[in-house]
């Protein structure tokens, strides 16, 4: 203000301002350059790069990572195993959180305590809670096969039988990320108005079609939401498979950021090839929500 | 005015959080050097690393070392390789065979040469009382670039209860191949008769090829390979061997013990089996014999070697090695560390205090450690097996991609129905076709 009058000043000070500004940007912008827009960036360029991560410099060879990766017989094997994951907690996931999110959205005692039950195994850290299902899954010592045993089942080496470890981790996999989507639910569910509800009854509609006339297509953005960011979550599984199966056995819950770890960090750094196929989970990813958005909007938001 | 102090003011924020970041000096006030040593220790063996480098520092008052636990294996070489690139890495540092090429095609890590030829460097004969086995393992195509700071084997672990109850002698274990199937079928019992195994006899340590225990499972099979009378690699490092005949019989024993014993649905935490006495045997190392004290004071236990096979009787031995960086700004000091451990002093309070075992035969003339061996049969076991103990070929090029394909073949016969011949063909022929391109 009492700089104002003066033009040229003025003009010093707009620059100045935008010096500060600068300043005062600077240490997200350098946290975020450094740690996210760099990465991006630099793997992109790997990605056609032969690289060990042990030497400075790698070498230019073009397209030869991806012709690799699309010409490896494990590449579609991990592809398949990852989509099988997808496919086998994503619906499960769904429909346990939005149950559970309906169940607790009544007068119920209990039911803040529930939440934060059901919720808890979202806050644990993957690492520990994985830790804790191995002795779950052991064959002779875990709860799960001596609940089954109650009921005559014989043992099953859940984490070491070819056929069954996807189940153990596909269970794993929904105990742990179906909190989150029931708090979401239950934020949908709370946002549908009561009058709705008590027009229906009036009607004489019984609760189930209640459910299926109201709630669930009031509900749909909400869904949608939830079906978008668990498939992108389900596609990017790492940290349970490490600790629960380690890919095995016979590589039959190998999933896609398992393979790029495998690569990345196991094989002697093979950099390039591990980025190449990070770009290409990235592009499985943009291209299935992209289909997801133009397919559900029409029918969700339109 | 007050602008221009906020616009430097946030400056010298930045620089000094910039700053803040970078690495500070190692040379404290009192004019001592500091070297910093990284290691993978389990924590119980700590405290008695923490003795061992008192008392070189007070042999050596000049030099403190710092040392630093890092994760094992995998996790470890991570940082490694993060500190390599960052210009941090410590001076001395664990470091494992199947990085070594890494390790020395980037230039990381000195040769040992250089110190042992030096003015401060050991005798011909001091170096050759070290294991032949463990220095082929610390070398890279012929040249030593590190030395081992302790030995480990592999032997077997028997319950004499359960040697008794099955009407077999609890002080003959097995002495060959035979014997140990003719056990293991004797120890394995259906006691309800509901077609499920309520003690099995031997465990066959099988774990999937993708996941971090499988150089574990391989450095236990490697030993049956020598058993038989076969080799993984040829000593010219052209092809690999583990296809022969006498591998094939080493997987096929194998295969049969583990389907036969019904091992898919057993567990594969060994120890917590044997404690709970399903388990009659199992292979384990000197570094569990501190745990087991307690852990299995209840039951009757021995250690004894592991049996020979149709060629001869072997062992594998391991350690950790220790290799000094090139980054290091005192190499002379990180090497008078490493002179010090494994000297034969150092290796003995080493050995009685973890539970390893001493890297040269000079040890066993050290009166304290001679009365320590009669007092601890079981720790004797080891150290004598030291004498049929042989050391992995080491793979120069592709260490890691190999292990791995024999793995594979080791998890398609037992987890899956592989025929023992087959997959080790086709691993072979992967690891070969790897060779071939590294050659070029």
């Amino acid at each position: 203000m009492l700089f104002t009058k003066n033009k040229k000043y003025n003009s010093i000070i707009g620059k100045g301002e935008a010096l500060s500004a600068i300043g005062f940007l600077s240490p997200t912008l350098i946290i975020f350059g450094t740690f996210i827009l760099f990465p991006v960036i630099f793997s992109f360029y790997l990605s056609f790069q032969k690289w060990n991560s042990f030497s400075w410099s790698g070498s230019f060879i073009g397209l030869e990572n991806y012709i690799r990766m699309f010409q490896s017989e494990e590449f579609w094997l991990v592809l398949k195993n990852t989509a099988i994951y997808t496919i086998g907690t994503v619906p499960l996931n769904m429909i346990i959180s939005l149950l559970v999110a309906y169940g607790l959205n009544k007068k119920l005692a209990g039911k803040k305590f529930l939440r934060t039950l059901f919720f808890a195994p979202v806050v644990v850290s993957p690492v520990a809670a994985a830790l804790i299902w191995r002795w779950l899954y052991d064959p002779n010592f875990g709860l799960v096969n001596y609940t089954l045993g109650i009921f005559g089942v014989s043992p099953i080496n859940w984490l070491n039988d070819p056929n069954a470890a996807m189940f153990a981790l596909i269970g794993m996999g929904v105990w742990k990320t179906f909190g989150y989507n029931m708090v979401l639910f239950a934020a949908g569910l709370n946002a549908i108005p009561d009058s709705y509800y008590e027009a229906a009854t009036l009607d004489g509609a019984g609760a189930w079609s209640k459910f299926w006339h109201i709630t669930i297509p009031l509900l749909s953005p909400t869904t949608f939401f939830i079906l978008v960011m668990s498939m992108i979550g389900s596609f990017q599984v790492f940290d349970i498979v490490y600790i629960l199966t380690s890919g095995g056995p016979l590589g039959s819950t190998k999933v896609l950021v398992f393979y790029v770890y495998e690569y990345a960090f196991k094989f002697n750094g093979e950099m390039g090839y591990a980025s190449a196929i990070s770009y290409f989970l990235f592009a499985i990813l943009f291209i299935l929500t992209m289909a997801q958005i133009k397919f559900l909007k029409t029918k969700v938001l339109g | 005015m007050r602008n221009n102090i906020m616009k430097i003011l946030s400056v010298l924020l930045i620089i000094g959080l910039i700053n803040a970041c970078g690495k500070g000096e190692k040379e404290n006030s009192s004019g001592k050097v500091e070297i910093t040593f990284w290691h993978g220790m389990m924590a119980s063996s700590v405290p008695a690393l923490n003795d061992l480098i008192k008392k070189f520092e007070e042999l050596h008052p000049h030099i403190k070392v710092s040392a630093q636990t890092i994760p094992n294996g995998d996790a470890g070489i991570q940082k490694i390789m993060t500190s390599l690139q960052s210009k941090t890495t410590p001076d001395v540092s664990w470091i494992y065979a199947d990085y070594m090429e890494d390790l020395v095609l980037s230039d990381a890590i000195y040769p040992m040469d250089e110190f042992i030829n030096g003015e401060n460097g050991i005798t011909k004969e001091d170096l050759e009382d070290i294991y032949q086995s463990l220095r082929t393992y610390a070398s890279w195509k012929g040249t030593l670039y590190s030395l081992p700071m302790e030995a480990t084997n592999l032997a077997l672990i028997y319950n004499k209860d359960m040697f008794k109850a099955a009407g077999l002698d609890p002080e003959k274990p097995p002495k060959t191949w035979d014997e140990l199937y003719e056990f293991s079928k004797k120890l394995t019992l259906d006691k309800n008769k509901d077609g499920n195994f309520e003690q099995v006899g031997f465990f066959v340590p099988v774990f999937p090829s993708s996941g971090s225990r499988n150089g574990w499972m391989v450095w236990q099979f490697r030993p049956f390979i020598w058993q038989a009378g076969g080799e993984i690699i040829e000593a010219d490092q052209s092809k690999v061997i583990f296809d022969s005949k006498e591998a094939v019989s080493a997987l096929s024993l194998w295969q049969k013990l583990f389907k036969e014993q019904k091992l898919s649905t057993f567990t594969s935490d060994f120890d917590m089996a044997f404690v709970s006495k399903q388990l009659a045997m199992a292979m384990d190392g000197p570094w569990s014999l501190p745990r087991y004290k307690d852990l299995m004071k209840n039951l009757n236990w021995a250690f004894a070697p592991l049996p020979a096979g149709p060629a001869k009787q072997a062992t594998i031995v391991g350690g950790e090695y220790l290799a000094i960086f090139k980054q290091s700004k005192h190499p002379q000091e990180a090497w008078e560390f490493i002179k010090w451990i494994i000297s034969p002093e150092a290796q003995a309070q080493w050995a009685m205090s973890s539970g390893y075992l001493p890297i040269r035969r000079a040890v066993a003339k050290i009166p304290e450690f001679q009365k320590y061996l009669s007092e601890n049969p079981n720790y004797k076991v080891f150290v004598d097996q030291m004498e049929v103990g042989q050391a992995e070929r080491s793979i120069d090029y592709g260490g890691m991609q190999i292990t791995r394909y024999l793995g594979e073949a080791i998890e398609h016969v037992t987890l899956g129905d592989g025929d023992p011949k087959a997959e080790l063909n086709k691993s072979a022929a992967k690891s070969n076709k790897l060779l071939k391109e590294h050659k070029k």
